[in-house]
């Protein structure tokens, strides 16, 4: 399962990726959001697996969760980084927004003008 | 001890900076005892090291790296250090007086005794990395004191070419030293000369020699790196006398006469350091003739006898290493004086030029006759030091270790040294003192100030008396540091006048008449061509490569950094396909087994499929509201990923955030004129698929290896564990999240509120209009071209926050 998961994690970059080369902001803030989706899938498979059903919580009877229950510390960072990207795209949303105010144009080539030797 | 005496001259370097108050003659006086201390300190542990001792000192700094602070004083260190420490303490006098007037004073002695500090320090240290830093710390000092005059751009230019040359050849030097340590198995110096046999028969004998080489001819002039130094005489006289010619440059010779015991013996050290020890020798006496500023032709003389130096601690012969250590003494005290006695000149006449100056005899007699002698000294004049020095040279060359015919050619070329060292000091002395009154000169000229007639008179002084009588008690100082550059017992006799007359001192009085015939053509020798090519210019070579340098940095970042940033992102892209793809190649899928599909439920291939058809719709989409909801329904598959492998949370949040997300998209594309037409040529579209295809195959890549690699057990054990024990909560993800790693969520929310910041001042300013502008004071600046300014611009007084928000809500269409 982890192969075809994988494969899915590329696809969500790729488009991520091929998004992030357009002219137009609104793409590029588009390809953000799925190269988020891929980093994130991607944490997700770096854990101990994928496994169902077994919810890292703790079980009363035992007083721990069980050893063989997903991968707590994995959720734990994506959870950060869900919401870290959350506050990236609405940074860059407000970005794009005055640009276009000061620039009047969505279309990346037409700022150059700052950041030029 | 010795550790006290390095570190106090770099602890009392603050000190300098009392200079920058009056009265600044007392003040210079009283910074001067703290290196004749030092010379003091150091003449008292002489009899031991006279006795054939050894004194060492040992701190351990970073012991795992073989780094520490380890100082050994022997005979050769003991003549480097009472140079520095008593050369020095003369400059320190001459300075209060040479730079009575300028405000920058402080500074300068500042940065005098940094030098001080670290020259001491590299002639004091044991280990060749602590020497290393030091030798570093050196170059660095140079570089202040040459552009201490830093608003003019010679002085910029000079001070920044030594540094580059002398420390580009320091990082080869570095390189060539931990070579050396590696082969001999420690960085202590007596233990690496103590390994010479076998630091010789190995393969990294020669790459370790020449870096070193390379190092020391760098530092020491040597040709061809030697345009350095005439164009560091920008440097205030004082840090000349004291950096270029009587210390620093020399420590390249230390270097090669310290690692000439055991090290030398061998061809390579043989015919290199002949090689360019003579060509430089020959150059600088040539070129010093047709100089016309005085430093400069002191500076080229300089050159002439550092030549000289690398020349002696090359060619071998059992004379060698005594005839070095005599010109190392023999220099550093006329030439020490010379360099001060130029900066006097220069000081009262305010000109170095030789064609402006002249006469100065009876303007500034004691000036004159303390020059008059240390050239004589300089030429080789009978019953001067300069004399003796020679002799030895000469005894040298005559007995030299090199294979016959060699030999011959290194004898004439000591002698032809010798000649033209006869014509540049009688063009220094007649040149400023003798012959019609200069035409550049200020109008009245007076004598120097005594103080800066003391230093050189002193040195002079040394020159006269000790080749009078105190010869046998100079060779018994001496003979320690003889000791410790030879290893087969070279003896060490000074005398005035041999026994009998041999072919050195026929050779010698041969250079002096000579000399003197050539002095009655010195226009015609002054006017010759330069013995060097002009395609062979140091200072153009110099100058087209830095130039070089910096144009193709700057076509570089022209490259890179071009202002789009679509190119930016290209190139992250590459450049992290480039690193992360070959090892994930060549190591990521080692023993990776290919994945069953054993226990797989039909419901998980829904999410896996969906989300592909998803991300092309994203961009297919033809319309704005399409692409979102293609990307959105994109984030609810993923959403639906979380559900089915046990993480509720993620779920939860995912699907919150993916709603938000949404909303925001939807709103900012209702206020923004998007067009979603293709803005770019199918040919570039192409080109970006290709470099998104690969950029998700790697990706796709680095997540299965990450997913099947087992080579590490994860970490979470614990945290299920001790979740309840530990956090008291049933949740680990919440657990982990608020206690066991809550520092990360402190910092994830710091974030979010910098983002929150940012976003606030985007939206609350507005373009054109300064952050300034909520000041009651402040009318309202006018607004840019491009602002609609429906108020405010012409209306002074404070905006309401109402009327604020105004325009940009305006703004939306």
């Amino acid at each position: 399962m982890n192969l075809i998961l994988s494969l899915v994690v590329g696809t969500l970059f790729a488009g991520g990726i091929y998004l992030v080369l357009r002219r137009s902001v609104v793409k590029l803030m588009l390809g953000l959001v799925l190269l988020s989706h891929g980093a994130h899938l991607l944490i997700f498979l770096m854990g101990d697996g994928l496994i169902k059903a077994r919810t890292p919580f703790v079980r009363a009877e035992t007083g721990v969760a069980p050893p063989d229950s997903a991968d707590p510390l994995i959720q734990a960072l994506i959870l950060t980084a869900i919401v870290i990207s959350l506050g990236l795209l609405t940074f860059v949303m407000a970005l794009a927004y005055r640009t276009d105010q000061a620039v009047g144009s969505d279309d990346l080539n037409a700022m150059t003008s700052t950041d030029q030797l | 001890m010795l550790v006290l005496i390095v570190l106090t001259a770099l602890i009392m370097a603050p000190l300098g900076l009392f200079a920058r108050y009056e009265p600044r003659p007392v003040i210079g006086w009283v910074l001067a005892l703290a290196p004749l201390a030092l010379f003091v300190v150091i003449s008292a542990l002489a009899p031991e090291v006279l006795a054939g001792g050894r004194l060492e000192q040992v701190i351990p700094w970073v012991p795992r790296m073989g780094l520490e602070l380890r100082f050994a004083l022997d005979g050769l260190s003991m003549l480097f250090a009472l140079l520095v420490s008593g050369i020095g303490t003369l400059v320190v006098l001459y300075t209060a007086y040479y730079l009575a007037g300028d405000p920058g004073m402080g500074r300068f002695y500042l940065t005098l005794f940094i030098f001080m500090g670290a020259m001491l320090g590299l002639v004091l240290a044991d280990n060749v990395l602590t020497m290393f830093m030091f030798w570093e710390l050196t170059s660095v000092s140079s570089y202040l004191l040459v552009g201490y005059k830093h608003d003019y751009p010679s002085a910029r230019r000079g001070a920044q070419m030594g540094l580059l040359i002398t420390v580009g050849g320091g990082l080869a030097l570095l390189v060539g030293l931990v070579l050396l340590g590696n082969v001999a198995g420690s960085y202590t110096i007596s233990e690496i000369l103590a390994a010479g046999e076998q630091i010789k028969a190995s393969p990294f004998y020669t790459p370790a020699m020449l870096l070193i080489f390379l190092g020391c001819f760098t530092k020491s002039a040597q040709f061809p790196f030697h345009f350095w130094l005439p164009n560091a005489m920008q440097a205030p006289t004082p840090a000349s006398a004291y950096l270029h010619s009587a210390t620093m440059v020399k420590a390249g010779i230390y270097l090669l006469a310290r690692l000439h015991p055991t090290l030398s013996d061998t061809p390579l050290w043989l015919y290199t350091l002949t090689g360019v020890g003579m060509t430089t020798m020959l150059i600088g006496a040539v070129v010093a003739n047709r100089r016309d500023d005085i430093k400069g032709l002191l500076a080229y003389s300089t050159i002439s006898k550092l030549g000289t130096m690398v020349l002696l601690a090359g060619m071998g012969g059992p004379e060698a290493p005594a005839a070095l250590v005599a010109t190392i003494l023999a220099h550093a005290l006329y030439k020490g004086a010379l360099f001060m006695l130029a900066g006097a000149v220069d000081h009262e006449a305010d000109t170095r030029s030789l064609a402006q100056l002249g006469g100065l005899r009876r303007a500034m007699p004691w000036t004159a006759a303390l020059s008059i002698l240390s050239s004589l000294s300089m030429a080789g004049v009978p019953i001067l030091f300069g004399f003796v020095a020679k002799e030895e040279q000469l005894y040298a060359a005559v007995d030299n270790g090199l294979p016959p015919g060699l030999d011959i050619v290194v004898l004439v070329a000591v002698v032809t040294s010798a000649v033209f060292g006869v014509l540049y000091s009688w063009r220094l002395v007649s040149g400023v003192f003798f012959g019609p009154r200069g035409s550049g000169m200020k109008e009245h000229v007076h004598e120097a100030p005594a103080g800066m007639l003391i230093g050189p008179a002193l040195l002079t002084t040394f020159s006269v008396v000790l080749p009078l009588g105190l010869l046998p008690a100079t060779a018994t100082l001496l003979q320690p540091a003889v000791n410790a550059i030879s290893n087969e017992g070279a003896k060490i006799s000074l005398y005035l006048f041999p026994s009998e007359i041999g072919l050195p001192l026929i050779l010698s009085m041969t250079a002096l008449l000579i000399g003197a015939v050539l002095t009655r053509f010195e226009p015609q020798i002054v006017a010759a061509p330069s013995p060097l090519p002009p395609w062979l210019n140091g200072d153009r070579i110099y100058d087209a490569a830095v130039d070089g340098v910096l144009r193709g940095a700057t076509a570089f970042t022209r490259t890179l950094q071009n202002g789009r940033l679509r190119s930016y992102m290209t190139w992250s892209v590459l450049s992290l396909v480039a690193v992360v793809a070959p090892p994930l190649l060549f190591f990521g899928f080692n023993g990776l087994a290919l994945p069953t599909l054993d226990g797989v439920e039909p419901f998980e291939f829904v999410s896996m499929l969906l989300i592909p058809i998803g991300v092309i719709a994203t961009l297919q989409a033809r319309t704005r509201l399409g692409a979102i909801i293609a990307a959105s329904f994109v984030g609810l598959m993923v959403a639906y990923i979380f559900v089915i492998y046990s993480a509720p949370d993620l779920a939860l949040t995912q699907l919150l955030v993916e709603i938000l997300t949404t909303v925001f998209l939807v709103l900012l594309f209702a206020v923004m004129p998007a067009s979603f037409e293709p803005l770019t040529a199918p040919a570039e579209r192409s080109r970006d698929g290709l470099i998104a295809v690969i950029g998700g195959l790697v990706f796709a890549g680095i997540a299965f290896a990450a997913s099947s690699s087992t080579e590490l057990s994860p970490i979470s054990q614990a945290f299920r564990a001790e979740s309840q024990s530990q956090g008291f909560g049933d949740n680990v993800v919440n657990v982990i999240l608020v206690d066991f790693r809550g520092f990360d969520t402190m910092g994830e929310i710091v974030v979010l509120f910098i983002a929150l910041m940012g976003i606030y001042a985007m939206l609350r300013l507005r373009p054109g209009a300064g952050l300034a502008r909520d000041d009651a004071e402040t009318p309202a600046q006018p607004a840019s071209p491009e602002a609609p300014a429906p108020q405010g611009n012409g209306q002074p007084g404070r905006p309401t926050p109402k009327e604020q928000e105004a325009p940009v809500a305006g703004k939306g269409r």
